[in-house]
């Protein structure tokens, strides 16, 4: 059973083997060695001018009361200029640490893009698109953030925090050990509470997941629950996430306000700890006013980096989970094999099947099949749905290669050539016929991208098929919405029809063409087919035999072999499967 | 825009809003009040002490920083406890408002009529639901738990810098105004990068599906270099979107501090000068900058929240949209029940807007008819079938079952006498089980037989949690024709009197669908079966068919009732359809 995301990351959040990604990751973002010298030198700049402003505060202070009108005036300024040079060091550094993630975070969806495209297709049987497409876009959106405003923030942060403890230790080592005292305790404190607090995070993050994916359904089915007067069961369904909604989150909330207080009662023993003892080092005459105002300031600077680090944790875990998964689809292994890159293959004469047999797991799909398709062929392949026609349609394109026995193009063996290239020689019709979001003409283009408009729609009109595309609201340029949704499943099949004509191929695939199209668009499609295929190779695959008048020779399947094979007239004989075939389907559709 | 008076007030306006919707707890709202009011107070009584210890100690006083310092642990825990009611109860507040808005809103939502759901894409409805209600959580949330604090620390802080010095409060007074300022202009600067950057990752999602969902037709085509280059397009968008808010953060975000140590600085140069002057001590002068810094964050938080506001207050519109626009059926208990269940569509017309979808509509369907309606796409077959189920209901004209207007029948009597497949719903998450009962309170054996009659039980019991399987976003997938299988076991459960199947059987193979509809017609005895289809096999089983052709109907055919063999018969009902 597939785990869900939350699941899955609970999991990994649990077992901590990310540290690997981690510096992976570092290792290719310091790779930008120019931006990342930018990032160090602000870094180091603001954590210097961070730990030297109150020291100039304090300074400018001993200035007043030594009555030293130059010193406290001079010291004032500093501490203005600190603040400039910080708010320039600062400014540098939020640029250029968006410039280091930001490139990554492109580059790290762009491969992982690249690497799905050149995946092996039995990697999309196995995992869920859903899955690919949260871990490209949420996981390296969480990974943004992470690079982006928190990680750099709180580097900074200690960095300077680390500096100004050496700072103090110069100007007074007792003082520091005073001021210091907290830092264990707010260290120990944020740290224990780090598991509840992640536990309560993923809590309210599954739980508004879960009111959304059901918010979600009720919008989609809402004909369906007015047709069955099922409102009151979804509602109740509703009210039971949202419930958990509310609790998780003010079970979070508790947690999160406590952490808060005591925070800040620490932070007030913090104060009291350097006035205590600075207060005594004063009156032994140790140090100045001015010193322990600065420990002071000093002391409260201390705070956010240290609670920010604490967090940090948590978002390095959840990022560092993301960025492990988004490696692991990088590191698909892709369907071109290194030997046969780059081998352009071309179709003169046939491709045969030669004892062919092909399983997905443990089935038989196809069982030691021969065909041979020469050129100039006008085949069909028929069978009942299941009979491993669209296995053989997958072989043909070389989505899949043979568990056994042989594909010869021109009497070479398939896996001689990359898959990519030897594409060249087909285009298919597919069973689910694909729209990108865009206009019509743009979805034709895209298997053909040299040829210009004009020749597009010439085409169209050559194979009688302009009538359907000047149907639209906008013609060529409608908009075809999202997965197709605007046009007819007819005009979804004349655009993937026209698609395949543009590319000019050797051999056309057709696999099931005509599912549920209506009967005046199909016989439109039927014609320009005919004049298409006249002098072309063809190979159809259906169990439907409107189109059965486009082939000159049938190849009947069944349970993954071949049984029949001739003309249709001499296989509609009344007793054979074909006869008994043609007299279920025929006339439908 | 101008901080009037009016537009202080209107940053109001979504706490007013969730009043609606937290009923008793807004009474949370005082007791925030007054934990804000004693938070600020001990908070800047912190620095204030911090100072008379500095003076104390500058005078030799020392005895006396003890006392200072227990003060000040004192006001530190009662800000913490105070704190802690500020964001517990604000969290409370903001999570109550949520809940009782999703709650609303989903019921108002349920209760639609057909014609408001069509006028919107699901997912403007569901950003509505999910994205608007969270943003305007959120700023209640901020208001309750910041904007009411930060507003008072100001007061609070001016005061008790007027009282060090009253020129130390100008500077205050000066600097608070340019921080609030610089603060909205920043957020309103960033917030339309933020819009194009969201856009942009939506067009990666959508480019990214596709090219999964796509990847045959991809790969068949070789399209995998413009598709890369097409995403990598989109990444490249995104990347120079974050650029620009890296630099507007960059700018703003550092901006604010150096402001405040400019003003610090100033503090110091007057104070200090004063000090020198007048000899007096430094003490105030310390405190006053410690408030200065003490201060600065929260304001400079606050412009961000009034464009919070802004933000709160756009999806709250949309929100009333839905919640206050009408558009509801009645549900009414009280009515007329059909005592038998012939259909009659007398003159019936519907419009979508200004287009007549249908044109007086006279039709007959007898209880027991198996029917079948035929047209082209968007001939009004669909919208012709819903108005049985009351998902719309006529522009004019009368629907009658059982000779009682559908108007005058309850709703959910109606809905139980017919059940409507509609055409492409699809699965919901959860058991099949769940699936088919889809809320009603039927047992397992009425789904097994309901999926018997569909045809599905065969495949469900050779599954190894049968009925209990998951099926949807976390279970098994499920063919088309499994699906659409699923989904008349669905509606044969509530053992329907008229049954409409909109093309609801189109991945099933005609086969099985055969199957299917002469095990309905058996096991629903006497059911009348109304078939969305063009199909040549349905109309095989129908005995009448009606053709529709821009919302008329132009043919009417009694068929030959031939389905007990199907054999001889083929070619005439075949070509009977076009």
């Amino acid at each position: 059973m597939a785990k869900t995301y939350e699941e899955t990351e609970e999991e990994y959040l649990k077992t901590e083997k990310n540290s690997k990604a981690f510096l992976r990751l570092i290792r290719e973002i310091f790779r930008d060695r120019g931006t990342t010298a930018k990032v160090v030198i602000s870094v180091i700049i603001t954590a210097l001018a961070g730990t030297f402003y109150p020291l100039a505060l304090g300074l400018s202070i001993d200035g007043i009361l030594s009555r030293n009108e130059f010193y406290f005036v001079f010291f004032a300024l500093i501490f203005l200029f600190l603040f400039f040079v910080v708010f320039l060091s600062n400014r540098l550094r939020t640029v250029q640490t968006t410039k280091l993630a930001q490139q990554k975070v492109k580059d790290l969806r762009d491969r992982a893009f690249l690497s799905l495209q050149e995946a092996h297709i039995n990697f999309f049987s196995k995992v869920k698109t859903g899955y690919l497409i949260s871990r490209i876009t949420n996981d390296a959106e969480n990974l943004s953030e992470f690079l982006t405003f928190q990680l750099p923030q709180v580097v900074s942060g200690i960095v300077t925090v680390v500096f100004s403890v050496v700072i103090m230790s110069i100007l007074n080592f007792s003082l520091t050990l005073y001021a210091l005292l907290i830092i264990p305790v707010l260290l120990l404190f944020t740290f224990s509470l780090q598991g509840r607090v992640m536990r309560n995070y993923l809590a309210t993050r599954k739980t508004i997941a879960a009111i959304t994916g059901s918010m979600s359904e009720t919008i989609n089915a809402f004909r369906a629950i007015k047709a069955y007067s099922a409102e009151e069961s979804f509602e109740a369904s509703f009210s039971k996430l949202n419930k958990n909604n509310f609790s998780a989150n003010m079970k979070a909330a508790k947690l999160s306000s406590l952490f808060g207080s005591v925070v800040r009662i620490i932070e007030a023993f913090g104060i009291v700890f350097v006035i205590y003892e600075g207060a005594r080092e004063l009156t032994a005459g140790l140090i100045s006013i001015g010193i322990l105002v600065s420990f002071i300031l000093y002391v409260q600077e201390f705070f956010d980096p240290v609670t920010q680090l604490s967090q940090l944790y948590t978002s390095y875990q959840s990022a560092m989970v993301g960025v492990s998964r988004i490696y692991s689809i990088i590191d698909v292994e892709g369907e071109a094999l290194d030997g046969n890159k780059g081998n352009q293959p071309s179709f003169r004469d046939s491709i045969e099947f030669k004892n062919v047999s092909f399983s997905y797991g443990s089935a038989l799909a196809l069982k030691n099949v021969n065909i041979k398709i020469s050129r100039g062929d006008r085949i069909g392949i028929v069978g009942h749905t299941g009979a491993g026609k669209t296995t053989f349609s997958n072989l043909l394109l070389g989505f899949y290669s043979p568990s056994e026995g042989e594909i010869l193009l021109d009497g070479q063996n398939l896996k001689k050539y990359d898959p990519a290239s030897y594409r060249h020689i087909i285009a298919p019709v597919l069973q689910d016929m694909f729209l990108f979001r865009g206009t019509v003409i743009e979805n034709i283009s895209f298997s053909n991208p040299l040829l210009t408009r004009d020749e597009i729609i010439s085409m169209a009109r050559e194979f009688g098929l302009i009538e359907i595309f000047e149907g639209l609201p906008y013609g060529f340029d409608t908009d075809v919405g999202e997965l197709g949704s605007n046009l007819s499943d007819g005009q979804k099949q004349a655009v993937s029809l026209m698609r395949a004509f543009v590319r000019r191929p050797e051999i056309l695939l057709m696999d099931e063409p005509t599912s549920q199209v209506d009967p005046f668009t199909e016989s439109i499609i039927i014609e320009a087919l005919k004049r298409y295929v006249a002098d072309r190779t063809l190979v159809l695959i259906t169990h439907r035999f409107s189109m059965i008048s486009l082939v000159d020779r049938i190849i009947v399947i069944d349970h993954g072999n071949v049984i029949q094979e001739g003309s249709f007239e001499s296989l509609n004989v009344k007793g054979t499967e074909f006869y008994n075939l043609y007299q279920t389907y025929s006339g439908i559709e | 825009m101008k901080l009037s008076f009016k537009g202080l007030v209107s940053i109001f306006e979504p706490l007013l809003f969730s009043f609606r919707f937290t009923g008793n707890r807004k009474r949370l709202l005082y007791i925030i009040f007054v934990a804000a009011l004693v938070a600020s107070v001990t908070r800047l009584l912190v620095p204030v002490y911090i100072g008379q210890s500095i003076t104390a100690l500058e005078q030799g006083k020392s005895s006396l920083v003890g006392f200072f310092l227990v003060l000040i642990i004192t006001v530190s825990v009662i800000t913490a406890v105070s704190q802690f009611f500020i964001n517990y109860l604000s969290q409370k507040l903001a999570q109550w408002y949520a809940f009782n808005l999703r709650t609303v809103l989903l019921d108002r939502l349920l209760r639609k009529k057909g014609t408001f759901m069509d006028s919107r894409t699901s997912g403007d409805l569901l950003s509505r639901s999910t994205m608007d209600i969270e943003a305007s959580r959120n700023f209640i949330l901020n208001t309750a738990s910041q904007l009411i604090s930060t507003i008072l620390l100001i007061v609070i802080a001016l005061y008790l810098l007027i009282s060090i010095n009253p020129i130390f409060a100008l500077f205050f007074l000066a600097a608070v105004p340019l921080l609030v300022r610089i603060g909205m202009v920043f957020q309103r600067k960033q917030r339309t990068h933020w819009r194009k950057i969201r856009m942009h990752y939506g067009t990666m999602n959508e480019r990214l599906q596709e090219n999964i969902v796509g990847q045959r037709v991809v790969r068949g085509y070789n399209g995998m270099q413009s598709e890369f280059s097409r995403f990598s397009g989109t990444t490249s968008d995104y990347y120079d979107e974050y650029m620009e808010v890296a630099q507007l953060r960059g700018f703003y975000n550092n901006l604010m501090p150096f402001i405040v140590g400019a003003a610090a600085t100033a503090v110091i140069l007057y104070g200090g000068y004063i000090d020198l002057l007048t000899g007096s001590t430094v003490g105030g002068l310390v405190a006053a900058v410690n408030i200065f810094i003490m201060v600065s964050m929260p304001v400079s938080f606050l412009g961000r929240i009034i464009v919070f506001s802004e933000n709160a207050r756009a999806g709250i519109d949309r929100i009333k949209e839905v919640i206050d626009s009408g558009d509801e059926e009645t549900y009414d208990n009280n009515g007329i029940v059909p005592q038998n269940y012939d259909l009659v569509f007398r003159d019936v017309s519907f419009y979508r807007g200004t287009r007549e979808v249908l044109r007086s509509i006279n039709l007959r369907i007898g209880f027991g008819e198996k029917i079948a309606i035929t047209g082209r796409l968007g001939s009004g077959k669909s919208t012709l079938v819903s108005l049985i189920s009351r998902i719309y209901d006529p522009s004019s004209g009368v629907i009658t079952i059982g000779g009682v207007s559908i108007t005058d029948v309850p709703l959910v009597t109606l809905r139980k006498i017919v059940a409507l497949v509609p055409q492409g719903s699809n699965i919901l998450s959860g058991t099949i089980f769940e699936n088919i009962a889809f809320g009603r309170d039927v047992s397992l054996d009425e789904v097994q037989k309901a999926c018997k009659t569909a045809q599905i039980a065969d495949f469900i019991e050779s599954l190894e949690q049968k009925y209990n399987t998951l099926v949807g976003e976390r279970g098994i997938t499920l063919s088309g024709g499994q699906k659409q299988r699923l989904l008349v076991a669905r509606a044969l459960v509530g053992k329907p009197k008229i049954l409409i199947l909109d093309d609801a059987t189109s991945s099933v193979d005609p086969e099985t669908e055969l199957a299917m509809l002469n095990s309905i017609s058996t096991s629903l005895n006497g059911v009348t079966l109304i078939i969305v289809s063009h199909r040549p096999s349905v109309l095989r089983f129908s005995e009448r068919k009606v053709r529709l052709e821009n919302g008329k109907i132009t043919e009417e055919e009694q068929l030959p009732r031939n389905y007990v063999d199907a054999d001889n018969n083929t070619k005439s009902v075949a070509t009977g359809d076009e």
